[in-house]
């Protein structure tokens, strides 16, 4: 009795995580300096490479003279195609009929594609050496016709960039939903333009790098790999490389960044892991800023020209649009070349109630380095197109943007809601997040400031961007149409040791997505301990059966249902265990804060005395209770969840020098459940920053021949602190989905909305003059050529 | 991207720097910055590196006479907080704040800014408006160069092989004078598309000497004489008209960044807004006086 006394008292409620601003577990490491990232490495006897890259768009190769390179100190071995003959092409194949796949060999054979395209590799003891060996190779090329043009690319009789697709043309798709021509012609208003976003670097701090170690006793081979989806890498190496998964074994350790750049699968990668093998000692190679800006995966590149038609209350009754998509030189593996433009009619209707829908993706092959997956796949394209039309109507019909808005989003009462493309929208908060942008714009006193402002040489400019999006896509739906991977599933893994410590295992891959911290955050509440107890495993494919990556927004919404369920199984365990312990029903037992106990008596243990008790203690537990402390499930959400958004945009241009500033940004956003309102914060600040480059600054320039122009950051030009106004943001939550955690997906959203809303608020600022935007980015160059062009007409 | 071998020196005094110099492939190494960069893509492959960092004798912001004399090594973040230069040459505090980020205004030099002669730099332009004289050695002794004839073409100067710039030697300026420098880029820190600098001195309203010159527009900054001559004896408030047509003769570069006509839109606008700066200014000066 007297023990009972001196006990605390013991709590009754256990703390809640999830949603708390918990600080990211990972920032101590990151922050110091104490991180490991591919390039980190170091291995005994490792060796260095470096790749000769075409220096031409599209040319056949006569001839490589090795000879020099061989002879110089330092060089191990010299490559080229014809060494790697035993290694299939990357070839991405998908479902769709309309599809032609293309053939990416790891070292151009006899033709390469695009500047940048690998040709030869150097092995040698330094990158030093590699690099001086590399400039002593000569290649022989004799120049092929090339459509550089996407569209030039699809007319008859273009040169041919690859003999198995025909035409240039790797894919077609179309929606269909109603007569869309018949209701644009009878529509009371009609709007309509060409809209086009520059191709864009993806762009992490970290460029790509791999290292592959090579155990010769064993025939394995590890390859560390600065990369988003190493379970896909894994599953790919295995096949062409003929290894089974158990000597194969690909590890993401820390990495900086991804953007959807680090989401394929790369020849480097594969070069890599092949080359240790064959010269049986470690290998790297760590990608510079060159290679990065022609040889990583590149975002958008798309011609939309479409057309809205409105009744006279401004009602949306129609949409049409016919876009063509420069994908590059190869279809990317595995997403193929259909996932960015095809996305981008997948999507073009929006968040609107449009009863017609007509769009139609041609997606051409140019000698350019590929496109692939990148922060909003398709949807910045599509929502900034979409966006100025409707800013287009708006105008057109004298109605405020946020009114226009408001008349056509999809109701509460309309969810779930299926858009022309066949696309279902589950309830989230499109008008809510309309309202507090508007609220937060203040149009009357901002159309106030901006008529003074105008009066003094500076045109503000005020711009709207609803958008939806769909995240956690689970294996109903393909994340790229017709590919034959699933990647709607995650398993988790959560153990509790012998020592009482927690171990989460997943088979994502973090790249700055704090899955560490929020994956503990959701584990500890479910398991009644601290989230800085709970250690979280992933980016290893040893430590999982499956798992593809993180990309997608899929890791919050798919692992962190996984986590929710495989902790509440572990926690039935505990709880089992625990009951036997105190001599109670297992339902009276409780935990938090790593302590299990009964609420109202003194049964009060942690749990390394449980861990004791069940794996150490011979005499605790009956024999037949000592279960190991360890659950694995599964989580699918078989379809999606919608997140939306509202962004609001405020710019201000001097009228003379057509300086663009950004002077205020503000984002309305329903995610669901937040896990952890920093991170949510630090994703749409980072997504907004990304957007803000789309809309003022990145541009990968090529010239008509297909060199590129931007080959550097002092040519391609990112947003810094400087170009970036103090962001603010809003978290709505109406109605949770669905799924385990109510949580909806948030990675990308920011890179969605931002582009759209920076365009319309520069067009609002120009809008007297006569002129708005129709391809981003928009700079000051490009605007006086606009101005100028419009006074001419 | 790696630069090619090269062999590294490091003198501790002029003349050894020289004699290190007196090779067939030298380069300097001042604050790195943008040899450094160029070296990392191979575009240069100089055969030796004679780093000039540890020369106490090119450092250094002094009076001198009539004039003041700043040390080659001067790096731009010491030039931008420089007392005697805050209160002699303020503009050079406010050019400074235009040229790159800080870790880069940290290591990169005067001397190398003048001798990497990029048209749309901030030093070159200063150099030009302030009428400054650059000082330089050789084995063969020493000679001045103004500025105005310093600056050929992008990347190329009249400094000859086997030559350094120890110092920058600036003209004080006329009691009252005001200065203004201004530039447009598309992003804090690089290189401006256009850059204006301007010095002007009043008598009341009356301008009686200005001085205007253009960065980024030419393979070289520029003065504008014309516009000058125009000027002095006119009203402050003809600088707009003045500046009108500044433009009209000049053929600006087209770049991915900033097309010809931009350029030649800015010109105008920031000439104007340059010069009217400094006239502001030297009549806060004539009031506090
Ligand atoms: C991202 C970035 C942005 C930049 N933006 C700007 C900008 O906006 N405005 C601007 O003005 N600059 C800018 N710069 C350039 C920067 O100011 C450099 O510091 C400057 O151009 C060169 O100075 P340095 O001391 O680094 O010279 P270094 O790079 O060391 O040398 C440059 C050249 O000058 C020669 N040299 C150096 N010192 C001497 C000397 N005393 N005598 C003879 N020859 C010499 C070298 O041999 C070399 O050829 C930028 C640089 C970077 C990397």
């Amino acid at each position: 009795m007297t023990d009972a006394l001196a006990l605390a008292p013991v709590e009754t409620v256990r703390p809640k995580y999830i949603g708390k601003p918990v600080q990211r577990l990972e920032d101590p490491r990151l922050l110091a300096g104490a991180g490991r990232y591919t390039a980190d490495i170091q291995l005994d006897r490792m060796l260095h490479l470096a790749f000769v890259r075409a220096d031409q768009a599209h040319a056949e190769i006569r001839a490589i003279d090795t000879n020099a390179a061989a002879a110089m100190p330092g060089v191990v071995a010299v490559l080229t195609a014809a060494d790697f003959a035993d290694v299939a092409d990357l070839v991405a194949t998908s479902r769709m009929q309309t599809y032609n796949a293309t053939h990416c060999p790891l070292l151009a054979r006899d033709r390469v594609r695009y500047v940048g395209e690998a040709v030869a590799i150097v092995v040698a003891a330094d990158r030093y050496r590699a690099e001086d060996a590399a400039a002593a190779i000569a290649v022989d090329y004799a120049p092929l016709a090339a459509a550089i043009d996407p569209a030039a690319a699809l007319a008859p009789g273009a040169p041919q960039l690859h003999p198995e697709v025909p035409g240039n043309l790797v894919l077609e798709r179309e929606f269909r939903t109603g007569d869309a021509a018949a209701a644009i012609a009878e529509a009371a208003h009609v709007v309509e333009g060409t809209f086009r976003l520059a191709r864009k670097s993806p762009l992490a701090i970290e460029t790509r790098a791999y290292v592959a170690d090579y155990d010769r006793g064993r025939d394995a081979i590890t390859l560390f790999s600065s990369t988003q989806i190493p379970g896909v890498v894994r599953d790919a190496l295995a096949s062409l490389l003929h290894l089974p998964g158990n000597r194969l074994r690909v590890v993401a350790p820390d990495v900086g960044g991804g953007f959807g750049g680090k989401g394929s699968l790369y020849v480097e990668e594969v070069i890599v892991a092949a080359l240790a093998r064959r010269l049986e000692r470690p290998v790297k190679y760590v990608g510079d800023r060159l290679e990065d800006l022609t040889s990583t995966s590149q975002g958008f590149d798309e011609v939309v020209e479409a057309r809205l038609g409105l009744d006279a209350e401004g009602r949306f009754v129609a949409l049409e649009a016919e876009v063509i998509g420069d994908i590059g030189a190869y279809s990317i593996y595995p997403w193929t070349a259909a996932l960015e433009p095809v996305q981008v009619v997948s999507f073009l209707p929006g968040p609107y109630r449009i009863a017609a829908y007509r769009g139609r993706v041609r997606a051409a092959t140019t000698p350019k380095p590929p496109t692939g997956p990148y922060r909003g796949v398709g949807r910045p394209m599509a929502v900034f197109a979409l966006e100025r039309l409707v800013d287009m109507a708006a105008v057109r019909l004298g109605l405020p943007p946020d009114e226009i808005r408001r008349r056509n989003l999809v109701r509460p009462e309309d969810f779930p809601f299926r858009i022309g493309s066949g696309i279902r929208w589950d309830r989230s908060g499109f008008l809510e997040c309309l309202d507090a942008a508007s609220v937060a714009a203040d149009l009357t006193e901002f159309r106030r400031r901006q008529a003074e402002a105008r009066a003094a040489g500076r045109w503000l400019g005020i711009g709207f961007a609803s958008y939806a999006e769909l995240t956690g896509i689970g294996s109903r739906i393909a994340v790229a149409p017709g590919m034959p991977i699933n990647t709607g599933s995650e398993t988790a893994t959560i153990r509790i040791d012998a020592t009482g410590a927690v171990t989460a295992t997943f088979a994502m891959a973090s790249h700055g997505q704090s899955l560490e911290t929020t994956l503990a955050q959701i584990v500890a509440e479910e398991l009644g301990v601290r989230p800085q107890d709970v250690a979280v495993v992933q980016g290893d494919t040893d430590a999982a059966a499956h798992g593809t990556g993180t990309y997608a927004s899929r890791s919050a919404v798919i692992g962190g249902g996984a986590a929710i369920r495989a902790t509440r199984t572990l926690l039935g365990k505990v709880k089992a265990a625990a009951a036997l312990l105190f001599d109670v029903d297992p339902a009276e037992v409780e935990t938090g804060d790593g302590v299990i106990f009964v609420p109202g008596t003194n049964h009060r243990i942690d749990f390394a005395d449980l861990a004791r008790a069940v794996y150490s203690d011979m005499a605790a537990l009956p024999h037949d209770a000592r279960a190991t402390l360890e659950a694995q499930e599964s989580f699918d959400p078989r379809l999606g969840t919608t997140t939306s958004a509202t962004h609001l945009a405020e710019v201000e241009i001097d009228a003379e020098t057509l300086a663009i500033r950004l002077t205020r940004f503000f984002v309305a956003e329903d995610c669901g459940r937040m896990i952890n309102p920093l991170v949510v914060d630090g994703q749409v600040h980072g997504g907004v920053v990304q957007g803000i480059g789309v809309a003022l600054l990145e541009e990968l320039q090529f010239d008509e021949t297909g060199q590129i122009l931007s080959a550097s950051l002092a040519d391609y030009l990112i947003p810094t602190a400087a170009e970036v106004p103090s962001l603010g943001v809003a978290h709505l939550e109406t109605e949770l989905p669905a799924n385990p955690g109510g949580f909806r997906g948030m990675g990308e959203g920011g890179t969605i909305g931002a582009p759209a809303a920076i365009a319309n608020a520069v067009s609002d600022a120009v809008a007297h003059l006569g002129v708005g935007v129709a391809t981003l980015p928009i700079t000051p160059s490009k605007l006086a050529r606009l101005l100028a062009d419009n006074e001419k007409e | 991207m790696k630069p090619a071998a090269f062999e590294y020196v490091r003198p501790t005094t002029l003349a050894e720097a020289l004699a290190a110099l007196d090779h067939d492939d030298a380069k300097l190494l001042a604050g790195g910055q943008s040899l450094v960069p160029m070296m990392n893509f191979r575009l240069v492959q100089p055969e030796r590196i004679v780093d000039i960092n540890h020369v106490a004798e090119l450092r250094g912001i002094v009076e001198d006479g009539d004039a003041v004399r700043i040390g080659a090594l001067t790096r731009h973040a010491e030039a931008a907080r420089d007392p005697l230069l805050a209160r002699m040459l303020p503009v050079v505090a406010e050019a400074m704040a235009n040229v790159a980020h800080v870790a880069i205004r940290n290591r990169g030099t005067i001397g190398g800014s003048l001798c990497h002669a990029d048209p749309s730099a901030e030093w070159p332009l200063l150099t030009v408006l302030l009428d400054a004289s650059i000082d330089i050695a050789s084995a063969a002794g020493r000679r001045s160069e103004p500025g105005d004839g310093f600056f050929i073409a992008p990347l190329v100067t009249a400094l000859e092989d086997g030559e350094i710039v120890v110092a920058v030697r600036v003209p004080r300026p006329a009691p009252g004078t005001g200065m203004a420098f201004l530039e447009v880029a598309q992003r804090a820190g690089d290189f401006a598309a256009a850059a204006a600098g301007a010095t002007v001195r009043l008598d009341g309203d009356r301008i009686v000497e200005a001085r205007l010159a253009l960065g980024g527009v030419a393979d070289a900054p520029m003065r504008l004489a014309a516009i000058e001559a125009a000027l002095a004896g006119a009203d402050r408030r003809d600088i707009a008209d003045a500046v009108a047509d500044a433009a009209a003769d000049l053929e600006p570069n087209d770049d991915m960044h900033a097309s010809a006509d931009y350029r030649r839109r800015l010109i105008p606008v920031l000439a104007r807004r340059a010069l009217e700066r400094a006239a502001e200014r030297s009549s806060t000066l004539a009031m506090v006086k």
